[in-house]
């Protein structure tokens, strides 16, 4: 993703269902007489949009985070290509997160928004799928790992 | 659930007077067309649907699709993902006669406008760092905990990221006035939703009157160059008004004011 000019965000970017996967799972009319039915695979997409900040797991992992500052470092001496790095290393990855990147990409197939049909998804998904992606995963991941074993 | 009647998936409101002609496929595969039920000034865009679960895959995707093509001909209120009634005299009983006329209502007041969202996410590193160098209190529990085993630090550690957390809070309040403060006199309507993620400080939708979305849009851009490096920006949009289909707004009740 460039990072933000001006010039890049003349315009909005059009409401690909990848990037609008949160809205449609969480807003619109709600009646109550309705029967919500099940989805398959809906589990982890929810929980990804509803992350419980004020949990214990979040409070770990910012521990976590704080202790491994390098305070002598710049404050901005890892950029965004690093983070990147960081998300699409497998190591760093856990189970969830391919799940839930696993969905966005079909989602992303889905709608023919994706380059073309190769299952590669890692390689393929763009810096936009993949900036949101990573920033669920980095809480969503945390929160589900355990209870997904 | 009678036997001879399908169950219909709901996908929103439109005016009656002005039903899309609609070429997409629905929830639950090719066999799914679309069809409305209009009762009044009001009608549902449904199609019929087997019981059982959906596909998360296919069937968001199809009721994207759906709203994305309804909006792009009428203004449409949509209704919550994974909506599903036992069919059309339930539909009519339930949903279009005793809605009718807040329906109407909505649908007035969404008319000629979209939503767009503005989504801002910090660079935790940096945040992190932020927060350290500007509370003491965490710098120093912080200091001790490293200085802890892991087992014996376990609550500290538990403190220590209990008191980032509310640092982050604090910030994400203050990032999410600036935004609203920004961009909200510029919409009809605006609504800051709780962060989806950790890293998110700010997750804004806005109704926006269609012909105001290009002065909308240079404003987003001037408040991404004010945010500069400190907050990555995602706009996105036009959509159907998915964050204000609710009560507030047809009861014309200020709730962004």
């Amino acid at each position: 993703m460039a990072s933000s000019q001006g010039s890049y965000l003349a315009r909005p970017q059009p409401s690909g269902l990848a990037e609008v996967i949160d809205i449609i799972l969480d807003k619109g009319l709600v009646i109550d007489a309705y029967v919500r039915v099940s989805l398959i695979g809906i589990e982890i997409l929810t929980i990804d949009a509803r992350i419980v900040i004020a949990s214990v797991d979040t409070y770990l992992r910012f521990a976590e985070a704080v202790n491994r500052l390098d305070l002598e470092a710049k404050s901005d001496s890892k950029g965004l290509p690093e983070l990147m790095e960081d998300v699409t290393s497998g190591g760093s990855k856990s189970k969830t997160q391919g799940a839930i990147e696993g969905v966005k990409e079909k989602v992303q197939e889905a709608t023919g928004s994706g380059d073309d049909d190769d299952d590669d998804g890692k390689q393929k998904t763009r810096s936009r799928s993949r900036s949101s992606s990573r920033s669920g995963s980095r809480s969503g991941s945390r929160s589900r790992t355990k209870d997904d074993e | 659930m009678s036997g001879d009647e399908h169950s219909l998936y709901v996908y929103g409101a439109v005016r009656a007077s002005e039903l899309p002609d609609l070429d997409v496929t629905g929830v639950g595969g090719e066999s799914a067309a679309l069809k409305t039920i209009a009762r009044a000034e009001v009608a549902a865009v449904v199609s019929e649907v087997e019981d059982g679960p959906l596909s998360a895959a296919r069937d968001l995707r199809a009721h994207w699709r759906v709203l994305e093509e309804v909006a792009s001909r009428t203004t449409v209120v949509p209704v919550r993902f994974g909506t599903v009634v036992a069919g059309e005299e339930a539909l009519i009983r339930d949903f279009l006669d005793p809605e009718g006329e807040r329906l109407a209502a909505l649908l007035a007041e969404l008319r000629g406008k979209v939503q767009l969202n503005v989504k801002c996410f910090y660079d935790e590193e940096r945040l992190l760092t932020e927060v350290v160098s500007g509370s003491p209190g965490v710098a120093r529990l912080r200091e001790r905990v490293q200085g802890l085993p892991e087992a014996a630090g376990y609550y500290d550690r538990i403190r220590l990221g209990e008191l980032v957390s509310a640092e982050i809070e604090q910030r994400r309040e203050r990032d999410g006035a600036l935004v609203l403060d920004r961009l909200a006199p510029l919409a009809v309507a605006a609504k800051n939703d709780a962060p989806g993620t950790t890293d998110m400080a700010v997750n804004a939708a806005f109704l926006v009157e269609s012909a105001r979305v290009d002065e909308f849009s240079s404003q987003v851009a001037k408040l991404t160059d004010e945010l500069g490096s400190r907050m990555r920006v995602r706009y996105v949009g036009p959509m159907p008004a998915y964050s204000f289909a609710d009560a507030e707004v047809a009861a014309g009740s200020p709730a962004w004011a």
